[in-house]
């Protein structure tokens, strides 16, 4: 509980119950809250990260690039298995159910943190408290992998480097030069041909992929080329 | 190394051996056609075998740049060998494809595969990184090739489906995937070796030219799948980002404030697919691995990755029968992907046959008989029902199967039919794409070389842009004389200020020599053998740049050497062009080839360009210099002059060291580019050039 206080904030009630966009908390999260919270006059939680990648599934054209990207710029190498954003598809599936991407969620209960037993995996204030792994903490046993309530799970296993990785909002890019994070670029939105990688501030809302993927189409020239805007 | 992963995979399919060959060995030569061709003059001794014999030998190249963020130079896979397509000779030839597949052989830890002999049954390959099988594909033989590849991606994942992580290979040491395999494969017409088959790729992507799928069908290879978790090591990962940014910045589609580039659909374009599909249908642009424009789409109502002749070969018999673009049209496309059956041949067999249904030579009980049912011409049905005959070669089919050239030989039309252009196969028996006699660099690489030579560089910027803009009534992005002078301020080391000339008597002269010249090197090497996309490159008119001049000659030679570390000029990549040039050059002289033979279709010479009568042409306007000065001209209608294409022949031969006399490469030329041996070799064979 010492390491959890050097990693967390306090927030009143009213805060914590906004930042959740009141939504049902309680389904997402019941399971856990009562590790995580005093439910009392002030919450303890782990602080919200400052920042969220957002994605537009219809707009994505699956070049992967925001992967190779992503791969590049922690790596300095092209690998898709170790890029932080995944986009999966099938090209005989018919639009719009033929690409699908599956970013980080930064969540705000973050199961990945909480099962890392060497507390490799934090919010790092530093970093506008986003989640990410210390891979010179990390044992390699995979708890964080497994905890990841996504499909397929955000956590990568870095086979060759042999530590879990995860989606830092480019906090730590070794390979380019650009001011990553929360106050920073990220490789994936700066690369997407089409914008349909966004960053934000704002706490998407938390039951499912609802606040995590969204309509980027609608202000740009998307419609008047021609394509679908709803 | 960086860019390479150093192995290029080897594959006997008589004998079963596996084994792997140093990519080091033929670095020099680039990537994909290079290394291609150089592997093949290397491990096919006889060269005259017919692309069925099972001593031919199969290239299947990928690029330093391959699985890289470099754009629209990541998801090209470059085929090669002898092909059955071409008439009379099936020629040493090439096709190319898009996708993911060469960027997962990357990730699996090749760079290429290489394929010899013949399977005693049908087999595939099945490759998950360096772990490589012959598996057998009985079960296969007859699917579709979309079926196939489902199959494929069942067996791979092993049962655990995708939508997920999948693991391959030992997860903590080789790591996992979300990617399903990449897949290439042939349908029926290609298991029945005929020069219509294609190698397809995921649901749109297709090596046409060249009769591979028939290559693979005489092998019994029905497909080859890979999947791999490894890694590209990159010389210098943040130029490559930088540069990847760059391009985006300066150079690329902008879907925020999207220029009005008229006409123009290589680099700077936008998403493609919208103009063939049905109007309010839900659909996205789709693109290769690290493209950055996504030329082809899927939809909510199929068609998924088709785009240009998927569609254009039928869509005005679509619009023409139903008002408008209908699902009709989206159906036909997926059919002729699914068949995997060449769609040029296609597009130029509707028009023939319908010329001859026309003119009452062809149908029930005529001349020809043809029960194809051309009441329906639309109508899906009237596709399925062709490509069901040549399928089963029943009816009519029993001679497409053949081949366009091979089937008008066996009905009799063959000459009569090539002079009157109601047959437009151009040159080598190969669909007339763009029209020589107008666009003639396009005629004269294709005529230079073995096969339509799809090469679009001067196509956009010097037909496309001007000719819609006269069409509608836009303003020219750049005026004849701005253009000429792009396009001679890149063409290095060529460069010539009437090289752009295409007027009546500029495109007899030396500088349209020139630009042929740096048209078939830059084409050999950045684009086939580094694999920069043909629909993207190469960049002279830029709507987004400054001055409107485009990226080429700055930016190939900028992410080459940050992928790879090579510091290698523009001008040094022209000429590994001009050596991979000259060695495909030696291998056609090995198979026969002389001047004599390079002579397009009668009706080239005979009948004046009439566009829309051959392919989805539109009227030809284009920059000619006439009477001092520079401007856009209508050239429909023109012929060209069989003399005054010869003395061109001939100005050409002698600007590469060929021997005028026959076409072929000299032991200096050779020499020269560090080609002694095959130099030797045309000797030795009495090939080589005085």
């Amino acid at each position: 509980m010492a390491d959890r206080k050097r990693n967390s904030k306090e927030y009143s009630r009213r805060s914590f119950l906004k930042m959740a966009s009141g939504t049902a908390v309680g389904l997402a999260f019941g399971g856990f809250l009562p590790r995580l919270i005093n439910v009392d006059d002030h919450a303890l939680i782990i602080p919200a990260s400052e920042g969220y990648i957002l994605v537009d599934t219809k707009k994505c054209g699956g070049c992967v690039s925001c992967m190779l990207a992503c791969s590049l710029v922690h790596e300095g190498k092209e690998n898709l298995s170790l890029s932080r954003i995944q986009v999966l598809q099938n090209s005989f599936e018919k639009y719009p159910n033929d690409i699908s991407q599956e970013q980080c969620k930064q969540c705000t209960f973050p199961a990945c943190a909480e099962a890392c037993p060497t507390k490799a995996l934090t919010a790092d204030p530093t970093k506008g408290h986003v989640r990410l792994v210390d891979s010179r903490k990390c044992i390699g046993c995979m708890q964080c992998i497994q905890a990841c309530p996504q499909q397929p799970a955000r956590i990568q296993w870095n086979h060759e480097a042999r530590h879990s990785q995860k989606c830092d909002l480019c906090s730590v890019t070794p390979y380019w030069e650009e001011k990553g994070g929360p106050d920073g670029k990220q490789a994936c939105v700066a690369v997407c041909p089409f914008n349909a990688i966004k960053f934000t501030k704002e706490i998407p809302t938390q039951v499912g992929d609802f606040g995590y993927k969204v309509n980027l189409r609608k202000h740009d020239a998307w419609g008047a080329l021609g394509l679908p805007t709803d | 190394m960086y860019g390479y992963v150093g192995k290029i995979l080897r594959v006997n399919l008589t004998t079963r051996k596996i084994s792997t060959i140093n990519t080091e060995d033929y670095k020099e030569w680039g990537g994909g056609h290079g290394m291609g061709s150089a592997i093949f003059w290397d491990l096919c001794p006889d060269k005259t075998v017919d692309g069925r014999d099972p001593r031919n030998v199969i290239t299947i190249m990928t690029s330093p740049l391959s699985g890289t963020l470099v754009p629209a130079a990541s998801g090209r896979t470059e085929v090669q060998g002898i092909g059955i397509q071409g008439h009379p000779i099936g020629w040493y030839t090439r096709s190319n494809f898009g996708g993911r597949f060469g960027a997962q052989l990357k990730y699996a830890g090749w760079d290429g595969i290489v394929l010899e002999g013949r399977a005693d049954k049908p087999v595939w390959i099945d490759i998950r990184n360096g772990n490589v099988k012959i598996r057998d594909g009985g079960h296969l033989w007859g699917l579709d090739t979309w079926a196939t590849q489902e199959e494929i991606w069942q067996e791979v994942s092993d049962g655990q489906g995708f939508g997920n992580w999948v693991e391959i290979d030992s997860w903590r040491d080789r790591g996992r995937t979300t990617q399903r395999p990449a897949v290439l494969t042939i349908g029926r017409v290609g298991e029945l070796q005929s020069p219509l088959g294609c190698l397809i790729h995921d649901a749109g992507n297709g090596a046409g030219q060249g009769g591979f799928g028939g290559v693979f069908g005489s092998k019994n290879l029905k497909a080859i799948s890979v999947i791999g978790t490894g890694s590209i090591d990159i010389a210098h990962p943040a130029m490559l980002m930088n540069a990847r940014l760059w391009t985006r910045e300066k150079y690329g589609f902008n879907v925020e404030a999207p220029a009005a580039d008229v006409g123009s659909f290589n680099f700077p374009a936008g998403p493609g697919a919208t103009p063939y599909l049905p109007p309010g249908i839900g659909q996205r642009p789709q693109g290769c691995t690290g493209c950055h424009k996504m030329c082809r789409g899927r939809s909510a109502g199929g068609g998924n990755e088709s785009h240009c002749v998927d569609y254009l070969f039928y869509n005005n018999y679509d619009a023409a029968k139903h008002g408008q673009i209908t699902h009709h049209l989206l159906q036909a496309a997926d059919l002729v992907q699914k068949a995997g059956i060449n769609v040029y041949q296609m597009q130029t067999g509707l028009i023939w046959l319908n010329h001859l249904y026309q003119q009452g030579i062809l149908g029930p009980g005529k001349q020809i008989d043809c029960d194809l049912p051309f009441d329906q011409l639309g109508d899906y049905v009237f596709v399925e029902r062709m490509v069901e005959q040549i399928e089963k070669q029943e009816g009519i089919g029993k001679y497409l199967f053949k081949g366009l050239a091979q089937a008008a030989i066996d009905l009799g039309r063959y000459e009569q039919d090539l002079r009157s252009g109601i047959l437009p196969l151009q040159e080598w028996g190969y669909s007339h794409h763009y029209d020589a006699r107008t666009e003639v660099e396009w005629g004269y690489g294709s005529l230079l070389g073995s096969r339509d030579c799809n090469d679009h560089d001067f196509n956009v910027c010097c037909y496309w842009t001007p000719s819609i803009c006269a069409l509608f009534g836009a303003e020219f992005p750049v005026s004849a004389a701005e253009l000429a002078a792009i396009i001679a301020e890149k063409c290095v080391p060529y460069s010539d200020p009437l090289m752009a000339d295409y007027s009546d008597e500029g495109i007899y002269k030396e500088p349209m020599a020139k630009l042929v010249q740096w048209h078939r090197h830059y084409s050999n090497y950045y684009k086939q053998s580094l694999l920069f996309c043909d629909w993207a490159y190469a960049d002279f008119v830029n709507p987004y740049a400054e001055g409107k001049k485009g990226l080429t000659g700055e930016a190939e030679p900028k992410f080459f050497t940050a992928v790879t570390g090579i510091e290698q000029s523009f001008e040094e990549g022209i000429e590994i062009g001009r050596k991979i040039w000259n060695l495909d050059r030696a291998i056609w002289a090995l198979q026969g080839r002389h001047r004599d033979q390079e002579v397009f279709a009668d009706y080239i010479y005979e009948v004046g360009a009439q566009p829309g009568y051959t392919t989805y042409e539109i009227p030809y306007v284009m920059p000619v210099y006439e009477n001092g000065q520079w401007q856009y001209k209508a050239l429909s209608g023109r012929t060209l002059d069989r003399q005054k294409v010869e003395d061109w022949k001939t100005i050409y031969y002698k600007l590469e060291g060929w021997d005028p006399n026959t076409g072929r490469p000299t032991r200096r030329t050779l020499e020269g580019l560090g080609l002694k041996e095959v130099a030797d070799e045309l000797e030795k064979n009495g090939k080589l050039g005085a």
